[in-house]
């Protein structure tokens, strides 16, 4: 059992390369009875350390604090269960191309390894080449399409990511420097001694600049859109579900290990989340195409992350933000892959041209509807619960809570938008034979409603939280909610829908791959003023 | 012009912070550093303590270094315009262009370089250099052979394979240890039972297996790029 982190990292890495080997439709069936395997490996693994997780350390090699260590805790663990189970529906829904595709499956699944490797390393080395690898892997993903528009992305992306990796790459350096060694468990027990050192706090700042890039904080998200506008339906839901939040992961795993540090960085990123979310829902208001509204809700539901991750460790908002990941997966992957089959169907992206989907797919249109409520946060779906939590971490703090509040208006404004296409006449399409599409689609809304309504125990069992002061049926609940879409309805009609000046300045707003750079030595130099001058 | 003026001043500040920050550290921590020294030879059998470090301590992080450079071949070939039949179609560098000088030299030059690359794989546990570094050797040697002989066919499709195969060898026998010591990624022999020259036999396989997937992967980027060039 204690190998099994081992083996589901290279399970799907070898199968990837047999795969690609044999080129055989029969053989490429094995990427999901591998997948099948790591399920299992992954739910025996679960019951046999679960809470004991201390006895899950082991090094590679038995040479200790000279070699490389791999341990999981309750996060890591929920992490791998969330990758296992999206790798699940991102193959199911691609598997009728992916039968034939099979180097799309070879990337799929080598991504697959080394993301679950990304999660349980215990090694900042380590981290850093399972980062290189993801960003490789991601960028031949994202071009995967070969057209102009992917090309342009997959390299955006590359490049900008690989300066935040290098500067994660630096920051390693400057704690190597200090502790003699990499091992993030000796480093987070040693940390208070040199907590005041400049190194030490100089190195906080160029690995958070690291992971703001991966993670598109505000002023360096400006590849997200790009990335997964373009990329296929699919890849854009595995990639906004779940490869955005490796970084958010490694948020968490960084302050953990930073946490003896004379660090104090609760307000500094809450500001930093709010004004992503704030300028991804500004963005959202005013795109047109439908993927590129996903796309900037997917940099305004991180912001939202982030308030809450941005506080301290077991305090409920952290718990919060780390809840809304979970429930972001889903429904955004619901989003995306309900986005994916409309599109094809429809040939258009634009929101403006497609009419009448609820009577032309009704299914697709009521998994859909779940992912909406979803992410506006209606009571009975899962977007409620971690919001819920969050807002009641900053129900007293004014300013705060109301910059939630607006987010969450300018959500539903722009889902009241995208929700124009149910309505309408009934329209001939092409007839879709999706069933494998249908049934993922089927599984992440259950999924989404089941946590909205069990959440008590699902937290109980999961994180150990006690979830009972967050209640569904209570009237301010619906009060809110209601006044929230109200507002957006009017916002939408009154401003929105007229499409002013500013609203297609908003739009047509593009920034080059050199302001890019530029905010993001700013946003580095800001982080050192405020964490080290300061 | 202002833009790039208050560029340059960010860039000095944060370049001010680093050295601050070097400054503050009296001197470097060698914790992990020192215990390679003293143990390194000993415990892997590689006199080459950076191989020592690659091929045993670190093993884990190599074989994912060995997959960027497989994920990056197999990516620039799905991702370059032409199809892999086409590339394998002749070749490429402007014959008249290149001057004879150049092509009489690189006669010269090319079995010495092979034999030097090679000299580097085998010797990477007693001397400087390893797979990875004779691996690059080898295939600017090959890429050397691209100027002697213009006409010269590659059948990329074949190279590939035999990467792939290669890097699954190397998986299989990283993973070995497994069996004869109970852990993964590291030398199948124990450094408490067998002596040094046993252990180095394990480092000289691997070293081959990771030189040659090294060459044969660099020999695939260059070739793509030559025809994506033209």
């Amino acid at each position: 059992m204690l190998f099994v982190p081992v083996y589901i990292i290279f399970i799907p890495i070898f199968t990837a390369l047999v795969i690609y080997l044999f080129k055989n439709r029969y053989i490429n069936y094995l990427a999901l009875i591998a997948q099948a395997a790591i399920t299992i490996l992954l739910v025996l693994y679960h019951y046999a350390y679960t809470g004991n997780y201390e006895n899950t350390l082991f090094y590679f090699g038995d040479w200790h604090t000279a070699g490389i260590s791999l341990v999981n805790d309750e996060i890591s663990e929920a992490f791998l269960f969330l990758s296992v189970f999206s790798w699940w529906m991102v193959l199911l829904y691609t598997f009728e191309k992916g039968k034939t595709d099979h180097h799309f499956l070879f990337f799929l699944m080598f991504l697959q390894g080394v993301f679950l490797g990304l999660l349980q390393s215990n090694d900042l080395f380590n981290l850093f080449v399972f980062l290189e690898l993801t960003t490789i892997i991601v960028t031949i993903l994202i071009a995967y399409k070969k057209t102009g528009d992917s090309f342009r992305a997959g390299i955006y992306y590359l490049l900008i990511n690989t300066s935040g990796v290098l500067m994660f790459l630096i920051g390693i350096i400057l704690l190597y420097n200090t502790f003699g060694t990499i091992n993030i468990q000796y480093i987070s027990t040693a940390i208070h001694v040199y907590g005041e050192e400049t190194a030490v706090l100089f190195a906080y700042v160029l690995m958070m600049g690291g992971i703001a890039v991966k993670s598109a904080f505000f002023p360096v998200f400006t590849w997200l859109p790009k990335a997964h506008g373009v990329s296929a339906s699919a890849i854009s839901a595995l990639l906004s579900g779940l490869v955005v939040k490796g970084g958010l992961y490694l948020f968490i795993r960084m302050n953990e290990m930073f946490a003896g540090a004379n660090i104090n960085y609760t307000e500094f990123f809450y500001w930093v989340g709010a004004l992503t979310a704030v300028v991804g829902v500004m963005f959202a208001l005013s795109q047109k195409d439908m993927k590129q509204v996903l796309a900037y809700h997917t940099i305004s539901q991180i912001g939202i992350v982030m308030m809450g991750l941005s506080s301290l460790h077991d305090s409920a908002m952290f718990y919060g933000g780390l809840l809304h990941i979970f429930n972001h997966a889903l429904f955004k992957s619901l989003l995306f892959l309900g986005a994916g089959i409309i599109i094809k169907a429809y040939k258009s992206k634009k929101v403006g041209e497609i009419r009448g989907v609820m009577r032309t797919m009704p299914f697709v249109s009521v998994f859909m509807i779940v992912g909406m409520l979803s992410i506006t946060g209606a009571p009975f779906f899962n977007g409620f619960i971690s919001k819920s939590i969050i807002k009641y971490g900053i129900i007293d703090s004014g300013i705060k809570y109301w910059i939630l509040f607006v987010v969450n208006i300018g959500t539903a404004t722009s889902f009241i938008k995208l929700s124009q296409i149910f309505f309408g006449k009934k329209t001939m399409t092409i007839r879709l034979k999706a069933v494998p599409q249908r049934v993922t689609m089927m599984t992440l809304a259950f999924a989404c409603v089941v946590l909205g309504n069990f959440y008590i125990q699902i937290g109980e069992g999961f994180f150990g939280l006690p979830l009972q002061q967050i209640t569904v049926t209570e009237w301010a609940a619906f009060f809110d909610y209601a006044l929230a879409l109200s507002i957006g309805l009017l916002f939408y009609k009154l401003v929105i829908e007229p499409d002013y000046k500013p609203v297609r300045y908003i739009r047509n707003f593009k920034m080059s791959f050199e302001t890019a750079n530029y905010l993001f030595v700013v946003f580095l130099v800001v982080m050192s003023v405020y964490f080290i001058v300061l | 012009m202002i833009r790039n003026g208050f560029l340059l001043l960010l860039l000095l500040v944060l370049f001010s912070v680093f050295y601050f920050s070097l400054q503050d550290l009296l001197e470097f921590q060698k914790t992990s550093a020192s215990y390679f020294l003293e143990y390194g030879l000993d415990e892997t059998g590689s006199s080459n303590l950076v191989t020592s470090i690659l091929l045993d301590y670190r093993l884990f992080d190599s074989l994912f270094e060995a997959g960027i450079l497989l994920i990056a071949v197999s990516g620039i070939i799905w991702i370059s315009k032409h199809e892999i039949e086409e590339k394998n179609a002749e070749f490429m560098i402007d014959k008249f262009k290149t001057p004879d000088l150049f092509v009489t030299f690189s006669r010269l030059v090319y079995p010495l370089m092979l034999a030097f690359g090679f000299y580097i794989i085998i010797n990477g546990h007693v001397s400087p250099g390893g797979g990875f570094q004779g691996g690059a050797i080898v295939a600017t040697a090959i890429l050397i052979l691209y100027y002697i002989d213009a006409e010269k066919e590659t059948n990329i499709k074949l190279i590939v394979t035999i990467e792939k195969y290669l890097y699954l060898t190397i998986l299989v026998i990283a993973s070995l240890s497994f069996f004869t010591r109970g852990t993964f990624f590291t030398n199948i022999f124990d450094p408490g039972t067998f002596d040094t020259g046993t252990q180095s036999i394990y480092l000289i396989v691997l070293n081959v297996l990771v030189g040659f997937k090294v060459a044969l992967g660099l020999w695939t980027i260059f070739t793509a790029f030559l025809k994506e060039g033209r």
